[in-house]
């Protein structure tokens, strides 16, 4: 467990590259669902439909000569097309229609995907892979890699940045006992982070040495920062004021005149525009889409890793998606202490995310990072 | 003609199952207001323990009746710590939706650990199929309707004629009002628990019947029984009934139809309009039919067929 902080063995080092990879992606899909769940009070319970949709049509246009920027935002943008169809269905309605209704699309979803010849005659049950990946064949000169390490530099100095500033936040308010522990957090957490830039940047600099992998790391770190810094602006508009008060009183928002219906569509499509880009890193991650990759599992790993960080803030959600992620590495290795199959192990840890999802609902809906007193989710 | 009846006599006995676990989840979702996400696993938990009482040895009917009282039980055991705490919080009902699908997981999961992932089998004598001039009624799917109608007949006469039946029926208009008439809602409140799980608990172990039972059994039927508690009217048990004999039968007459239609089938395909919805009509996507008649619903007559109490 210690090596992953302090070793630098390649391998190790290309592991944490890959979880770093996976928290970003993670991270992306629940910034998605957070504008919806965390901040317009949507239940979308069919995130592994809009990551499928997202992944299918950026691999499929992909394969078919686009380029891969332009086949990845219209996976994004197929997807919010995606959550257009149901939202126009249910979101004048009650809320319970669109979690219903979610849940089925992308459970049909991922069956047209399984049955039905998507590309190239093969059939969807043996899914697809050879598609371009992001960066496989960028040769990088020594001035590009300083050029991306400068960038993921920038990324992590904000995150650094952004944690100095709570922690000070924090401590002006705190009580004496309480310091102590705010300022243990904020130095661990600082050092994760450090550790995190570090990795990055020898990933970077030995781009060579795992070509697709650390392109992707490149890749997913920027859309997501882009992600966050994007739906942080959104939140903080007049715009997201509406989804929030949404959020806390759909009639108060009518009232003032607001066209609640369009905004929740807005929340939707947004959400799902993030999630279906989410979907397309998630395929380049694994090189290959087979439809068993998009199981409702998949969803709930989303919402847990939300409700944990905290929904309604995005920082929160970052955060969920690390401890998500720090929690499956530690896990991993759970086959060789409990003697039993994957299919039980796998089995075992949902069970605790489904226990762990009641618990923070019970008692702690917030989450980690989340506002009580501002939230109604969960009363 | 036996290709259209073949697919009624399936859409028959999967309309019963689904009827009677739709009654448990119109009468959760009416009268306590939960939107139920863990009420298909409730279904699969009721099959497994089915097969494991069946499989110790214990007759059919034997094994059916202790699971469902194990199953009651058990929704007894997560009302009285779970949602009755939440009632009294006044949770809002996005925050039962998760915790219910956080209960959906843990159930359908556990099962998972216990019995693994793949399909399993009662330990049953091979049924009989019997045959009416040509078409196949497995013996199993005459057992299933004949005991969805006396469920549903014994539902009827309580709802109508006892005390209970009726406080229920005050609770779900308005559970303020119940109250303050002087009804114990706590004690409906059992009892609904008792009735839905029970009719749920029967549904899962029926399920079982006429088909091999696996984790996901339950959850898959998630939307279909939704959609059929939003065509019937949420919270009317007779709409639910209504509404999984359509949902049941659209499914499988769907499924049925390149039989059905035979040479038509083609050159409805060959129309670049219809060709999706006629793609639909397939056994691979049945649930895409349910879907499409709960969207049609919910975009044309929102409030269901009949009058619900919400």
């Amino acid at each position: 467990m210690l090596n992953y902080l302090f070793s630098f063995d390649p391998g190790i080092l290309n592991y944490v590259a890959f979880l770093l990879t996976s928290m970003a992606i993670y991270g992306l899909m629940g910034l998605g669902l957070n504008l919806q769940w965390g901040f317009t009070g949507l239940i979308n319970f069919g995130i592994a439909g809009f990551v499928a949709v997202g992944a299918y049509v950026t691999v499929i246009l992909s394969l078919t000569q686009v380029p891969i920027v332009l086949a990845m935002l219209a996976g994004g943008f197929v997807a919010a097309l995606f959550g257009l169809l149901m939202g126009f269905a249910t979101l004048r309605l009650r809320e319970d229609y669109l979690a219903i209704v979610t849940i089925g699309a992308s459970e049909l979803v991922r069956l047209i995907f399984n049955n039905e010849e998507l590309y190239d005659g093969r059939p969807g049950s043996m899914g697809i892979n050879g598609f371009p990946l992001p960066l496989e064949s960028f040769r990088p000169t020594t001035f590009t890699r300083v050029g991306m390490v400068a960038i993921v530099t920038v990324i992590f100095g904000l995150a650094l940045w952004k944690l100095w500033q709570w922690a000070n936040r924090r401590l002006k308010s705190a009580a004496q006992k309480q310091k102590v522990a705010i300022t243990a957090v904020a130095v661990l957490a600082g050092l994760l982070g450090l550790r995190a830039y570090v990795v990055t940047a020898i990933s970077l600099s030995n781009f060579r040495a795992n070509q697709a992998g650390n392109g992707l790391l490149f890749v997913a770190l920027i859309v997501t920062a882009i992600a966050f810094w994007v739906v942080e602006r959104l939140i903080r508009s007049p715009w997201g004021r509406v989804l929030k008060a949404i959020r806390e009183d759909e009639e108060i928002a009518k009232a003032l005149g607001k066209n609640v219906f369009a905004y929740k569509l807005q929340s939707l499509m947004i959400g799902g525009f993030l999630t279906g880009i989410g979907g397309a890193l998630y395929a380049w991650q694994q090189s290959n889409v087979y439809p068993d990759n998009f199981r409702s599992n998949l969803t709930f790993n989303v919402w847990i890793l939300m409700v944990l960080g905290g929904a309604g803030t995005n920082p929160g959600v970052l955060l969920g998606a690390v401890i998500f992620w720090v929690y499956t590495a530690l896990t991993r290795d759970l086959n060789q202490i409990l003697p039993l199959p994957t299919v039980q192990i796998d089995a075992f840890r949902m069970v605790f995310i489904g226990l762990l999802l009641i618990a923070l609902m019970v008692w702690r809906p917030q989450g980690i990072l989340g506002n009580r007193d501002e939230l109604t989710l969960g009363k | 003609m036996e290709q259209l009846v073949q697919p009624i006599v399936n859409g028959l006995s999967l309309g019963s199952i689904m009827a009677l676990s739709a009654v448990g989840l119109t009468l959760t979702y009416g009268i306590l207001r939960l939107s139920n996400f863990a009420h298909g696993d409730l279904m699969t938990l009721a099959a497994y323990l089915t097969f494991l009482f069946n499989s110790l040895g214990l007759n059919i009917w034997l094994a059916m009746g202790l699971s469902t009282i194990v199953v009651i039980g058990f929704a007894l055991v997560t009302d009285k710590f779970l949602w009755a705490p939440m009632r009294k919080q006044r949770t809002t009902p996005t925050t039962l939706i998760i915790i219910s699908i956080g209960l959906a997981l843990a159930i359908r999961n556990t099962v998972i650990m216990v019995w693994g992932a793949s399909p399993q089998n009662y330990d049953l004598p091979v049924a009989e199929t019997l045959n009416f001039a040509g078409v196949r009624v497995p013996f199993n799917s005459l057992l299933v309707m004949g005991m969805a109608i006396a469920a549903i007949g014994g539902l009827h006469y309580l709802l109508q004629n006892t005390k209970i039946g009726k406080a229920m029926r005050a609770v779900a208009d308005d559970i303020d009002l119940a109250r303050v008439t002087g009804i114990k809602v706590d004690r409906v409140i059992l009892w609904t628990w008792v009735i839905a799980a029970g009719l749920t608990a029967v549904s899962g172990s029926m399920l079982g019947l006429i088909e091999k039972i696996n984790p996901n059994m339950g959850w898959f039927l998630i939307l279909p029984l939704f959609a059929s508690v939003i065509l019937g009217g949420i919270g009317n048990p007779y709409g639910a009934i209504v509404g999984a004999f359509v949902i049941g039968l659209a499914q499988e007459v769907g499924a049925g139809m390149r039989q059905i239609l035979g040479d038509a089938y083609l050159t409805l395909l060959q129309n670049p309009v219809l060709a999706p919805i006629v793609k639909l009509m397939s056994p691979d996507y049945k649930i895409g039919i349910a879907l499409l008649i709960m969207m049609l619903v919910l975009l044309f007559r929102p409030q269901g067929l009949f009058r619900g109490t919400m």
